[in-house]
């Protein structure tokens, strides 16, 4: 390759106009985004010494979700493929860690089975077969484009609940089954062994540590997909949303980078599976429905399409939430306790109510998500176009059919 | 700006083979969009493909990219064939090439460019995410030379600008040097100063000629704007109803009876290289087309009009409805 690059031009010297300066950032702006990124680091490295169980246990389903919604932004965002079925491939992370780092035995009536593998190793393997689960689905996953992948992904998460419920001895099948904790060389995270640890005079249990842990997996993820969508293989990604046949004279094999795209976001799925797990110490069956998709949906839609921050952003906002609205039922308007036999909606419910209204607000009138509006470029993407896609349905190409 | 062909001593590096269209032949639901064409493409010249709107022209470079698949016929690049290749192949084995509309994607300048790259470049998806030394290596030197070709297509200042923010010609030129960032040997431009206007449609033609002479690569051209065609082409193919009525140098089909009947109208084409007046054709309809089709685009007569382009520019404006 490189011999081609060096062939440079011979060209006449009055076409070579002087180099001129990039347009440079002012000096300023330049330190804007590495800055803000260094505070809130900064802000999440101490928090823990500061705030309840609750908001680190909210906090740390915020950090899981963030990492599966900047899988799915690469795929949906980044490609412009339509993705149903995250739900599942959180699913397949989940299952496949608990699976892996699982012990086989009999657990009340039920026989369980798994090699139970070390956790850090369970979570790699985890990793590597959601995404193998996604390269499976990759005849289907390169041919259809758009609307059309979003359809056929909605049958994994139907298929994906049939076997959670069937295949008993993996899965614990209706009930679940319960999660071996992460462990580095004894040290495990979770309120024991080493017992009774403090750091500052604050207590180190289970969402303490897990926190650090969670901490480093979402900047982990988030530095992969951020030099995934600066470099090479995202470019081809985002042509290949643009325009198909641009992409494809342009020497990308539009079937093989989809069929990636789809690979590469159930990967991240998978981790933030894997992570959802062991912070709820136990999987069930139930909790990768249809709507969990939909949430992962919101969450980048609401965040910004084809943003890494966006897709943080917009997980912080959709797993908050509930969270907060049930925290402060007693205060709010119209709000009522779960359970609690006053007339009002649910926390549940008035979230979705909320973000369902954030995400017609959203594509109304800040195309580029929260993250669009934060940058002062409400319209998104500098194309001129004002409308938000998700999924392509048909190319914006004249190929000139008529000749 | 030299006219005739190149004498290959300027030609760079790698060789430049020959484009060789042979009785290609497409279909589209009983309609022959190109029957039985063939040409051939010099290496290093200039070669114009012109005729009136439905002619054929643009579903010939879709054959040519692999966009469409021919039905009959063969068109190879060198030893290879690519009429059975996907398009990525064939950009891979350098033909590269514009769209009439413009076609770029999201980002800076620079990442058009970069996206030309592709093939040039080998980093993956597992290299890139961790970073890997090589790959900003390789990323380095590819934007050095994509700013390179920036400044060669006078779009070094606007290099890292975002697309959507540029004037049309200017990303018509950004379209042009994403085509030469894969290092093409063969260049294909469909209708490249289309809507220009006469400034603009100055500087790409310079442009385009000095690819030629400076890059040695092979052009193909579908334009309209018969002033540019005539100055910079060294050969000229011209179809009608999907079927090659003329071939030979601009000269000789300025004054092809065939050619003047069907596209140029009749008339004194005495005009010269004067550029942006070309076909002054007094208004004569070709009826002496005996099987002309009812779809028969209009004829190019502007009778009454000093028009620079014998054919509307804007492709949206292609079924403009026969003068009466």
């Amino acid at each position: 390759m490189s011999d081609r690059v060096s062939s440079t031009v011979t060209r006449p010297a009055e076409t070579l106009p002087a180099r001129h300066a990039s347009p440079a950032l002012p000096g300023l702006r330049r330190w804007v985004r590495p800055g803000a990124v260094t505070a809130v680091v900064l802000v999440l490295l101490v928090l823990p010494f500061y705030v309840t169980a609750f908001w680190l246990q909210t906090g740390l389903f915020a950090m899981a979700a963030a990492i599966g919604a900047i899988g799915l932004n690469l795929l949906s965002g980044t490609t412009g493929q339509l993705s149903l079925g995250h739900a599942f491939f959180l699913a397949c992370g989940a299952y496949g860690y608990v699976w892996f780092a699982g012990d086989s035995g009999r657990v009340g009536v039920q026989q369980l089975s798994g090699p139970g593998l070390p956790p850090l190793l369970a979570l790699v393997l985890a990793v590597l077969l959601t995404g193998i689960v996604g390269g499976l689905f990759s005849p289907i996953s390169g041919r259809l484009r758009g609307m059309y992948l979003g359809v056929a992904t909605l049958a994994l998460v139907f298929i994906g609940h049939h076997v959670m419920l069937n295949a008993k001895s993996v899965t614990g099948g209706f009930n679940g089954r319960s999660v071996t904790p992460m462990e580095f060389g004894g040290f495990t995270l979770t309120d024991g062994d080493p017992d009774g640890l403090e750091v500052l005079g604050i207590p180190f249990g289970q969402l303490e540590r897990l926190w650090y842990f969670a901490l480093v997996l979402v900047l982990v993820a988030a530095l992969t997909a951020h030099n995934l969508l600066r470099g090479r293989p995202g470019r081809a990604l985002g042509a290949v949303r643009d325009s198909e046949i641009a992409a494809s004279v342009m020497g990308v094999p539009v079937a093989r980078y989809r069929s990636a795209a789809f690979v590469v976001s159930s990967m991240y799925a998978g981790l933030a599976g894997a992570l959802i797990a062991m912070i709820f110490n136990r999987v069930v069956p139930d909790y990768f429905g249809l709507a969990l998709s939909i949430d992962y949906l919101a969450m980048i839609v609401i965040g910004g399409l084809g943003s890494v921050t966006g897709a943080v952003v917009g997980a912080v906002f959709v797993t908050m939430l509930p969270q907060v609205l049930s925290k402060y039922a007693d205060t709010l308007p119209l709000v009522v306790a779960p359970g609690s036999p006053d007339s009002g909606v649910g926390p549940g419910e008035a979230a979705r109510y909320l973000y369902g209204a954030a995400i017609v607000l959203v594509l109304l009138f800040a195309p580029g998500g929260l993250v669009g509006l934060l940058r002062g470029r409400p319209g998104g993407a500098p194309t001129g176009r004002r409308t938000v896609r998700l999924g392509r349905t048909k190319d914006s190409i004249r190929t000139g059919s008529k000749g | 700006m030299t006219v005739g062909p190149t004498d290959s001593a300027e030609v760079g590096e790698f060789d430049v083979p020959e484009l060789t269209v042979r009785a290609v032949t497409v279909r589209f639901a009983g309609l022959v969009a190109l029957d039985a064409v063939g040409f051939t493409v010099t290496p290093g010249s200039i070669h114009a493909v012109i005729g009136p709107n439905g002619a054929g022209k643009s579903t010939c470079f879709n054959v040519l990219s692999g966009v469409y698949r021919a039905d009959h016929g063969t068109v190879h690049l060198g030893g290879h064939e690519l009429t059975r290749l996907p398009p990525h192949r064939i950009a891979a084995l350098g033909l590269a090439r514009t769209f009439q509309n413009i076609v770029l994607t999201r980002g800076t300048v620079a990442d058009n460019l970069l996206l030309g790259r592709h093939v040039l470049t080998t980093s993956g998806f597992a290299a890139t995410a961790l970073h890997l030394p090589r790959v900003s290596r390789e990323q380095r030197r590819h934007r050095e030379r994509a700013r390179e070709i920036a400044e060669f297509m006078h779009l070094g200042n606007v290099f890292d600008a975002p697309v959507g923010l540029l004037p049309y010609g200017m990303r018509k030129r950004v379209e042009m040097a994403r085509a030469l960032c894969m290092e093409p040997k063969v260049l294909l431009l469909d209708e490249p100063v289309a809507g220009m206007n006469a400034e603009e449609r100055a500087e790409t033609s310079d442009a385009i000629a000095s690819i030629r002479d400076s890059l040695g690569i092979s052009i193909v051209l579908v334009e309209h704007d018969m002033g540019l065609v005539m100055r910079i082409a060294d050969e000229v193919t011209v179809l009608d109803f999907g079927r090659r009525i003329a071939s030979g140098v601009p000269a000789d089909i300025q004054r092809d009876p065939a050619v003047i009947r069907a596209y140029l109208g009749t008339g004194e084409e005495s005009e010269e290289e004067s550029g942006d007046e070309p076909g002054k054709a007094s208004g004569k309809a070709s009826e002496e087309n005996p099987n002309a089709p009812a779809h028969r685009p209009d004829p190019p007569v502007p009778a009454d009009t000093t028009a620079p382009n014998l054919h509307h520019p804007d492709p949206a404006a292609t079924d403009r409805e026969v003068p009466t």
